[in-house]
């Protein structure tokens, strides 16, 4: 066979694994907001909830509560990602990783800033206090925030087919993301906090993903990505947690009650989700590049949509089906770039 | 080996050299300094590779088709040299023999 041929098999085939690997993100993603919607009525947090409510009003408790639960989240993350680095064999890779500060870490430990305190906790609120299907779809806007900021920023190329999937893919979350306001706004009760949680998801994530794409380029996406994670816990279970618990919070108290098998049975299921989707998602980034790694994986919309619906019988309404369909159009759009413009996802 | 810096750090000083490697040339070096032993460990170093070009940082100047199965037959072998970016982000890494 022509060598020519030859290569672009191979081009090709490599593009497929990044689109497939964004594609798992995109169902892992989808199902973890089943455990992330249903652990809000669990005890202890349903319990925390009400007693932080009755001292200090409905909001700070939603965003007290939502603290601890992105806490126990991140926790359950690294637990799935320590197991997933042991099977690999890779901890001798993360510790050299782990001590290049200032080329690689330093860049994963921003990452979980925005990672985690902006997109995982304004996920958890917009899931307290709008829903699940909401928080899903609010976040669909990221891949705008990350695209652009990896094209102004290093340089990644987004050719003018993947600025057309994105497109749809915005007017699909702008359709389901108002079809939830404007019948909010009909019955006079908008849910604020959970509407800026979810652009607080929207942005985070979209920073996290450029961010993330600096330090990647010269480190391994599962050792980079339990990194982040590590980085994380440190911000809630160093940080956060013991300055809420100085301020009064009985954050502590809760901690401890977590350890009950229903709650802890939902909350590894919520660390298995997630953290496969990051794994999946920061595999996509260095082959199909951060633009294109958020446009697929976007369609966790969709999925999420579908499993909150099969899990809770919630019937979506005709904007978030229209939504859905705008996603899937934008997603395939990009999926079925031609690869030859990719032979290189940055400019020189 | 004491002091062994991330693999990817190195696969970008290996390409630096006179002329570029090829990729099992590459990874048979690796296994070795890292001590990595077996095929999954083997294809792991070669996806290292791969995402390195992906992002620009290699380009692969030369390619040949395994016929003897040097890495494996009938795929093709790349012979990878480091890139002007790959070279800043390497320096920009404090790879200091680059």
């Amino acid at each position: 066979m022509d060598l020519q041929v030859l290569k672009t098999l191979e081009h090709k085939r490599r593009v497929k694994i990044g689109f497939m690997w964004a594609f798992l993100c995109a169902i892992l993603w989808g199902l973890w907001y089943i455990p992330g919607t249903a652990v809000w009525v669990l005890n202890p947090f349903d319990a925390m909830y009400g007693e932080i409510a009755a001292t200090n009003g409905d909001g700070v408790s939603l965003i007290v509560t939502a603290v601890l639960i992105t806490a126990f989240n991140a926790l359950t993350v690294i637990l799935a990602l320590i197991v997933w680095n042991g099977v690999l064999g890779k901890f001798g890779e993360m510790k050299r990783t782990i001590k290049e500060f200032h080329p690689c870490s330093k860049w994963f430990f921003l990452a979980a800033v925005f990672g985690g305190p902006m997109a995982i906790l304004g996920s958890f609120m917009a899931m307290g206090f709008v829903g699940g299907a909401f928080a899903a779809v609010a976040a669909l806007m990221y891949p705008v925030v990350g695209s652009i900021l990896a094209s102004k920023w290093y340089g990644e190329k987004i050719t003018k087919r993947a600025y057309t999937g994105i497109a749809f893919i915005i007017a699909g979350g702008f359709t389901i993301f108002g079809g939830g306001v404007l019948t909010e706004l009909g019955s006079g009760n908008i849910s604020w906090m959970g509407y800026l949680g979810g652009l607080m998801a929207a942005a985070g994530w979209g920073i996290e993903g450029a961010i993330a794409g600096k330090g990647l380029d010269i480190s391994e996406p599962d050792v980079s990505l339990t990194i982040r994670f590590i980085a994380e816990n440190i911000i809630w279970w160093i940080i956060i947690i013991p300055l809420l618990a100085i301020f009064g919070f009985p954050m502590f108290k809760y901690a401890l009650l977590a350890f009950e098998p229903l709650t802890l049975l939902t909350l590894i299921f919520a660390g298995i989700t997630f953290g496969f989707c990051y794994v999946a998602w920061y595999k996509s980034f260095p082959l199909i590049g951060v633009g294109r790694g958020q446009g697929i994986g976007n369609l966790y919309g969709l999925f999420a949509v579908i499993f909150i619906f099969l899990f809770f019988g919630d019937v979506p309404s005709w904007t978030i089906l229209v939504g859905g369909a705008l996603c899937l159009a934008g997603s395939s759009i990009m999926f079925l770039e031609d690869t030859g413009e990719l032979e290189s996802l940055r400019g020189d | 080996m004491a002091n062994l810096r991330p693999i990817k750090f190195r696969i970008l000083e290996l390409c630096n050299e006179d002329g570029g490697k090829w990729n099992y040339e590459i990874v048979t070096q690796i296994q070795k300094e890292y001590d990595q032993k077996g095929n999954f460990q083997r294809d792991s170093i070669n996806f290292d590779i791969i995402e390195l070009a992906s992002n620009g940082l290699l380009k692969d100047i030369e390619v040949k088709v395994d016929e003897k199965g040097i890495y494996k037959k009938g795929f093709l072998l790349h012979k990878y040299s480091i890139t002007p970016v790959g070279q800043a982000r390497a320096v920009n890494a404090c790879l200091l023999n680059i």
